[in-house]
Formats: structure tokens, sequence, C-alpha cells
């Protein structure tokens, strides 16, 4: 039996960033855009998607005088993105059993 | 990213997840350079200290120290500088982090090192101490468990000092350093390499 996969990880982008700040927890916006390779306008709406589910912390400094945009996955990001990955799972062990 | 909401499957979203992820940790692969460099000039500078000072008797023993510090600094800096022309590693934050706790190590190793020796006092228990310290943090942001244990051999280290004296304290030294820098360096080496493959 399948879970419901979270619709809103089941984006490329969203699910990239959350897959990345999952490895490093926290990240500056220029790092996501070149480790995502996306564009810094669409990276931007996708930050502020999932800024308002929750699941990341976005904080806007300064570093050097120049402005920082830092984005920190939340726990329950961290707990969206280990309930999506269990969830993928079942799809591929339910494949595999005979 | 060229379709800003394109909607994956679920063999897709397993393919983003493993590709990010193996993206992001390559931008926070260490290798165990210096570790290994540092590792093995604070044991020679141990067992050379211990040599001079105790064997031979002779009074300038501490110079073995000066002649680590003279072959590590430049060494760390030429491999640094040359590591980040070759291939310049995207800035993230915990490799951020990992450089200023290494800063914070030296500025208080100096004050330490210069405390004790005012103070006339063993200074190698209290630098134990510290370099246990930012192993430790070094470990929980590389997750990598070796540097935690080799930590963990610091600590100890530096509590054994208690009941020894200063020329049995480089011994205790060179021992901790095998397992607080040496053996993770190596381990490192090999999770690095394994990871090119």
């Amino acid at each position: 039996m399948y879970n419901e996969l979270n619709p809103l990880l089941l984006s490329q982008l969203r699910l990239a960033i959350m897959s990345h700040l999952m490895v490093v927890r926290e990240a500056d916006f220029s790092t996501l855009k070149e480790q995502t390779g996306a564009t810094a306008g669409n990276l931007s709406a996708q930050i502020t998607k999932l800024q308002e589910a929750g699941y990341i912390d976005v904080e806007k400094t300064y570093k050097n005088n120049y402005p920082l945009t830092l984005c920190r996955i939340s726990p329950e990001g961290i707990a969206a993105f280990e309930a999506f990955y269990a969830n993928l799972k079942t799809y591929f062990d339910s494949d595999n059993k005979p | 990213m060229e379709n800003e909401e394109k909607v994956l499957n679920p063999l897709e979203s397993l393919r983003v997840i493993r590709e990010t992820i193996d993206l992001a940790k390559s931008s926070l692969r260490e290798n165990g350079f210096h570790y290994l460099l540092w590792g093995w000039l604070v044991v020679l500078a141990c067992i050379a200290d211990y040599y001079l000072g105790v064997v031979l008797q002779y009074p300038g023993h501490y110079l073995a120290w000066m002649g680590m510090a003279a072959i590590g600094g430049p060494a760390a800096l030429v491999y640094e500088w040359r590591r980040e022309k070759k291939h310049a590693v995207p800035a993230n934050m915990v490799r951020d982090w990992y450089g200023r706790v290494w800063l914070a190590f030296g500025v208080s190793l100096f004050l330490v090192l210069v405390l004790t020796i005012r103070a006339h006092v063993s200074p190698i228990p209290f630098v134990l101490v510290l370099v246990g310290f930012a192993t430790f943090v070094s470990g929980s942001l590389l997750r990598f468990k070796p540097l935690l244990y080799g930590a963990a051999a610091m600590w100890i280290g530096a509590a054994a000092c208690l009941a020894l004296g200063y020329r049995e304290h480089l011994l205790i030294q060179a021992l901790a350093t095998v397992a607080g820098y040496l053996i993770p360096g190596y381990l490192l080496n090999v999770k690095a390499r394994s990871s090119h493959v």
C-alpha cells in the first residue's frame, strides 16, 4: 500500500534544496544556487514556498557589508523530508516483492 | 532546473535526492592532509624533545617544537593555497565553521602556551584539552566518527597527565596524537579516495 507523497517535495528544485540542507543543515543563497543550478528568481520562489510550509528558516543578514540570505532546515523540515523518503522507499520495496 | 515546477515521479525523486546529497557531501569532503601533517610533526617533536631532554640532557630540547612550527606552518599554508588554486570548493557554512574552529584553536593554543610557560607548568595537558575540543567539533561538522574517538583519546591523555611528570607528558601526547590525528587522518584519506571513485 502506497502512502501519498508530500506534493510540496515532489518539485525537482524544492526537493534538491531540501536534500542539500539535509546534509549541510544551513546554506547561503548563492551556495544553493550553485549546488542546484537554479535561476535566482526560481530559487527565491521555491525557498519562499518551503519557508511558508515551515520546512526552512530564512535569515537575512550581512557578510562583509554584502547582503546574505541564510537558509536553515527546521525540525519540521527534517521530519517532512524523512517521512517523504520513507514513503518513497515503500514504492520500491513494494515493487520488489514477488 | 529549467522547469521550475517540474513534478517528479518516485524514481525521479529518488534520483534527485541521491544526486543532490552526493554533491552536498562532496562539498564537505575533507582529506586527512592536515591531521597527518600535524600528527607526524607533533609525534616527531615529542620524541625529539624527550630524546634531547631526557637522554642527551640538552638544555635546548624545546627547539624541537620550534622546528615543528617552522615546517608545519608554511607546509599547511602552501597546501591550502595550492588546493584553492586547483579546485575551488563551493563555500558552505560547514566549511566556514570548520575554519573558524581551527582559527579559534590557534589563538587559544598560542595563549595557553604563553600562559603555561610563564606559570612554569606543563602546557601539554592544556594543549590536549584544546586539541580534543577542536577535533570533537571538527568530527561533528564532518560527521566523521574516528575524529570523535580521536578527541576522546586527547581528553583521556590530558587526564592521564595528572598522574605523570612532564617528561612522561611528552610520551602521552605522542600516543594521544597517534590516536587523535594520525589514525583519523589516514581514515579520512581512505574515505576521500573512495568517494572519488
